[in-house]
């Protein structure tokens, strides 16, 4: 299996500069992810990789040679589309085998493929089927299924299973998965959903504004996540974050204050801090704000999502607000792992413990981490 | 194969296959109307090669002739009564077909959509049999209930004789009408209605609060549809009147063939197609801007 | 169903039934005339032809409405062909292009749709007897091709730009050439929107009439339109005659209407968008 390499790729419509220089390398077999907020760019650079859009300037490479400007067809990459782009005037095996046929290989060999695809896919029944006829799971399929009967060296995704119901795109996250392990494939796959991305990925890139904010496996982007735009990116409820002002500084160690609590809370920084009087945004995932250890906080329950076992409760901490976060009106999201009976205004508390915080420049970078990571 | 010259492979490839619309097009569309407005400025017969300028002769012309401005008149008469019943009509007949009946809505349809692919030629000849004063079976009917027929005849009598043109585009076209605005009405989601219904309003405040807005546009495409027939109608009074009696129903179209191809004055008929093609550009301008805005 | 509903149901049902018959009476009566005998015309209007008599259709066809008809298929399926074949690859193209030209020609081709026959009638036949293409097919067929390809085109273009950009990525991937694409891909799923084009194509230049009236003078080469029109100036009283001519002429758009009415109101009611 090829590696896939990105080599400083920018691209720029008539007034607006879709990639702004983007860099990463697939090794041989992985399944790199690329994951950002709509607009990010990821489809832009998923297509240039297709030969779909033309790059402005700087080099894809599949085994080291550039194909940047190579037909499409000619660049050894399937693409599996969002909205499968199945022929609809041709059965499912025309479909999986157009490709070939336009390559002009024998009809023989074409078949061969074709079965060899629809066993791994399991729709071998429905090969002669218009895809009309299919239902939206099978459909994807089919589509997967054309992809693999080329045997291409780079595989492309663009959204697959945004058009599939909640049950079907996890049973489809599953299969792929099983896919990648039995193709040993270089896969490229584009998503605006993180659960995608942590669950399928063995290197996830992200995105943002046409630039790669952080490269890495999921767990090293979850736990270590360079800046606060990954750090709030990656995780569902998100990240909460707390405006805070340094108030003493000695060596790495800070005293930080949040506004209109009475609390300070001493971290250790890895990186530069912005100094004394300096503004600084801590953050905390929901799980490590209801734990036993840390400064108490008191405040009443405002939302309870129940999940079964455990519970999300976003607390209304009075002055202790939570920034940057559209959906929880300031809220502090808070994982309990037990069931908790929903009553609007309890009272209930939060826990905010230094070693389990991360802290971000004016910059956004990270310039602290949770001590066990 | 490289980048730039499959580019140029491309480039050459669109000009191939837009060459032949843009061609025809260019050729018998856009250059001959632009020939009209030359010709428009010049006096010269069929075949003659001696063109005299004559500026805007033609134009002064035209405005000081009494049978061009009834020919105009006529033209609008006919817009407005084919907008009052082709457009009134089929409205109506369509809101029947969607909400009211049940039963055979298809054979209603088809019906009174048969005249639409009939040749106005056709349409024409048989209406002449309907109004002939010695064949036809109206005045057959009207004698036989004891009325007088008009006197010179429902084609003759100028008093009438628009009229009549009017009876037969309707006839002709009211299917086409109501088959537009009957594709307008079912576009309407039925939830609409429901929700309507929920808020109180049914029947007639339905009608004017769900079903009118939302059959606006094909209205106003029903319309337009009306004033461009309106404006190049030729066929049905050629054949039914040729322009007669004494002009009296003559339009621009038939008046343009007249002065063309009858009279020979070449530069005159250039004139009126020029007046006749602004106001159709302008009504189709007029189209334009609208279907944007919707 | 109470009394009040019920009369407004029969109230419904009459307006249409009136209608209904106001239409399909002059088609009856075109029917019933071209059975009668002459003498049946002026003394009975109003009752049936006495005996199926087949003398008027007799009468029509040697005067030639035959060849009027082929002279209608021939002209009718070339122009059809025509402005299908040139109006979809234009469309295509105006359709998936990005380049600035490209939508001034598109403006073009809207504004001359809105040009009327009417209005380049000296020009247009001054261009056809310059190229000696007076009373000839072609003469003909070019016209009506030129004034049916800008809307035909309008209706494409419309169509190509709802057609999934994705299908044809797909087939790039596959392989495909642009006219591979477009051959291929493309036309194979385009059969409604080419149905409704061809349909509204035909209906229209079968029953053309006044270009057909200025530049085939030539009996000959006469479509049905003009071809009985020529006809009446020369058997004005033989009306049995005419309705079966016009019976001939009508009968074939009329049986065809019947038989596929769903595709033919589809296809002119798609104008309304």
């Amino acid at each position: 299996m090829p590696s896939l390499e990105i080599d400083n790729v920018k691209k720029s419509y008539d007034n607006f500069q879709a990639l702004k220089g983007v860099s990463f390398r697939a090794e041989p077999g992985e399944f790199v992810v690329m994951v950002g907020p709509s607009g990010c760019g990821k489809s832009t650079l998923l297509r240039s990789i297709a030969g779909l859009e033309t790059i402005s300037s700087g080099a894809i490479r599949i085994d080291g040679r550039d194909i940047a400007h190579d037909d499409p067809s000619q660049r050894g990459v399937a693409m599996v589309f969002q909205n499968y782009a199945l022929y609809p005037h041709m059965t499912v095996a025309q479909n999986m085998g157009f490709a070939l046929k336009m390559a002009g290989r024998p009809k023989a060999e074409i078949d061969a493929a074709v079965q060899r695809a629809a066993q791994i896919l399991r729709i071998t029944e429905h090969l002669e089927k218009k895809p009309k006829a299919l239902s939206g799971g099978q459909k994807q399929r089919v589509a997967i299924g054309r992809a693999i009967t080329r045997s291409p060296d780079v595989f492309l995704f663009d959204e697959p299973l945004s058009n599939l119901d909640a049950a079907l795109r996890s049973q489809m996250r599953i299969e792929l998965g099983r896919l990648h392990a039995e193709l040993k494939a270089t896969m490229v796959y584009v998503t605006h959903d993180q659960t995608e991305a942590m669950t399928m990925a063995s290197r996830i890139v992200v995105l943002n504004a046409g630039q790669i904010e952080q490269t890495g496996s999921p767990l090293e982007l979850y736990n270590r996540p360079t800046n606060r735009f990954v750090a709030g990116f990656l995780g569902t409820p998100r990240m909460n974050f707390f405006a805070g002002r340094v108030v003493r500084q000695t060596g790495h160690s800070v005293s930080v204050q949040l506004p209109g609590v009475d609390i300070n809370l001493e971290l250790t920084l890895e990186g530069e801090g912005p100094g004394v009087g300096g503004e600084i945004v801590l953050g905390a995932r929901p799980e490590a704000l209801g734990g036993e250890t840390g400064i108490e906080i008191a405040g009443t329950t405002a939302v309870v999502e129940n999940l079964g076992r455990e519970a999300l409760v976003y607390v209304d901490a009075g002055a202790l607000r939570t920034f940057d976060s559209e959906s929880q009106e300031g809220y502090v999201a808070v994982h309990r792992s037990f069931q908790v009976e929903s009553r609007f205004g309890a009272p209930t508390s939060i826990r905010l413990d230094a070693s389990r915080l991360y802290a971000f420049g004016p910059d956004g970078r990270t310039i602290a981490f949770p001590h066990s990571l | 194969m490289s980048h730039s010259s499959s580019r140029m492979l491309d480039r050459w490839m669109s000009a191939g296959m837009l060459a032949p619309a843009l061609l025809l097009v260019g050729v018998l569309v856009l250059i001959p109307s632009v020939l009209a407005v030359v010709g428009s400025f010049y006096e010269f017969g069929i075949t003659s090669q001696n063109w005299v300028f004559v500026g805007l002769g033609n134009y002064a012309r035209a405005m000081a002739d009494p049978i061009f401005w009834t020919a105009l008149k006529n033209n609008i008469f006919l817009i407005i009564g084919s907008i009052i019943t082709q457009v009134g009509l089929g409205t109506l007949f369509a809101a029947l077909l969607d909400r009211g009946v049940r039963r055979g809505n298809t054979f209603y349809r088809t019906m009174i959509f048969m005249p639409v692919i009939i040749s106005s030629i056709a349409v024409a000849f048989v209406w002449i049999l309907i109004f002939d004063p010695n064949v036809g079976p109206l005045n057959a009917v009207i004698k036989g209930v004891g009325l007088t027929p008009p006197r010179l005849g429902w084609l003759g009598d100028p008093n009438i004789s628009l009229y009549m043109l009017l009876v037969i585009a309707a006839w002709q076209n009211v299917g086409f009408q109501m088959v537009l605005v009957l594709a307008g009405l079912q576009a309407i989601p039925k939830e609409l209605y429901e929700a309507a219904a929920l808020d109180g309003a049914k029947g007639w405040r339905a009608f004017v609060h769900i079903t009118l807005p939302g059959i606006r546009n094909v209205l106003m495409v029903g319309t337009l549809i009306c004033i461009i027939g309106g404006l190049k109608v030729f066929d049905l009074v050629f054949v039914t009147t040729g322009g007669g009696p004494a002009n009296a129903t003559q339009v621009i179209g038939s008046y343009t063939y007249l002065q063309a191809f009858t009279l020979g004055n070449m530069g005159y008929a250039d004139a009126l197609s020029v007046i006749l093609l602004v106001v159709a550009l302008g009504f189709g301008w007029l189209q334009l801007t609208l279907s944007r805005r919707g | 169903m109470n009394g009040r509903t019920r009369l407004v149901a029969i109230g419904m049902h009459l307006i249409l039934t009136v209608w209904t018959i106001f239409v399909v009476a002059p088609i009856g009566l075109m029917l019933i005339s071209a059975f009668k005998s002459q003498a049946e015309i002026f003394t009975k209007p109003l009752s049936l032809p006495g005996s199926l008599n087949l003398s008027a259709f007799q009468r029509a066809w040697n005067i030639g409405i035959g060849s009027f008809m082929l002279n209608s298929l021939l002209v009718t399926v070339l122009s059809v062909a025509v402005i299908i074949t040139t109006s979809g690859l234009a469309a295509y193209v105006l359709a998936r292009s990005e380049a600035k030209v490209m939508k001034w020609l598109y403006i073009l081709i809207i504004a001359s749709f809105a040009i009327p026959v009417q209005s380049v009638l000296v020009p247009l036949y001054q261009m056809v007897s310059g190229g000696h293409m007076l009373n000839s097919q072609l003469g003909i067929v070019l016209p009506y091709a030129a004034f049916g390809i800008p809307f035909t085109t309008v209706l494409f273009y419309a169509f190509f730009l709802e057609f999934p950009r994705e299908l044809e990525e797909a087939a790039r991937l596959d392989g495909c050439s642009r006219l591979q694409i477009f051959f291929r891909i493309v036309v194979p799923l385009s059969g409604p929107v080419v149905a409704s084009a061809a349909i509204f194509q035909a209906v229209f230049n079968w029953n053309e009439f006044l270009l057909a009236l200025m530049m085939l003078t030539e009996k000959s080469v006469r479509t049905l339109p003009v071809g009985i029109y020529g006809l009446t100036t020369q058997y004005s009283s033989d009306w049995p005659a005419i309705m079966a001519a016009l019976t001939i002429a009508t009968l074939p758009l009329l049986i065809l209407f019947i038989l596929a009415q769903r595709h033919f109101v589809r296809s002119l009611a798609g104008l309304g968008k």
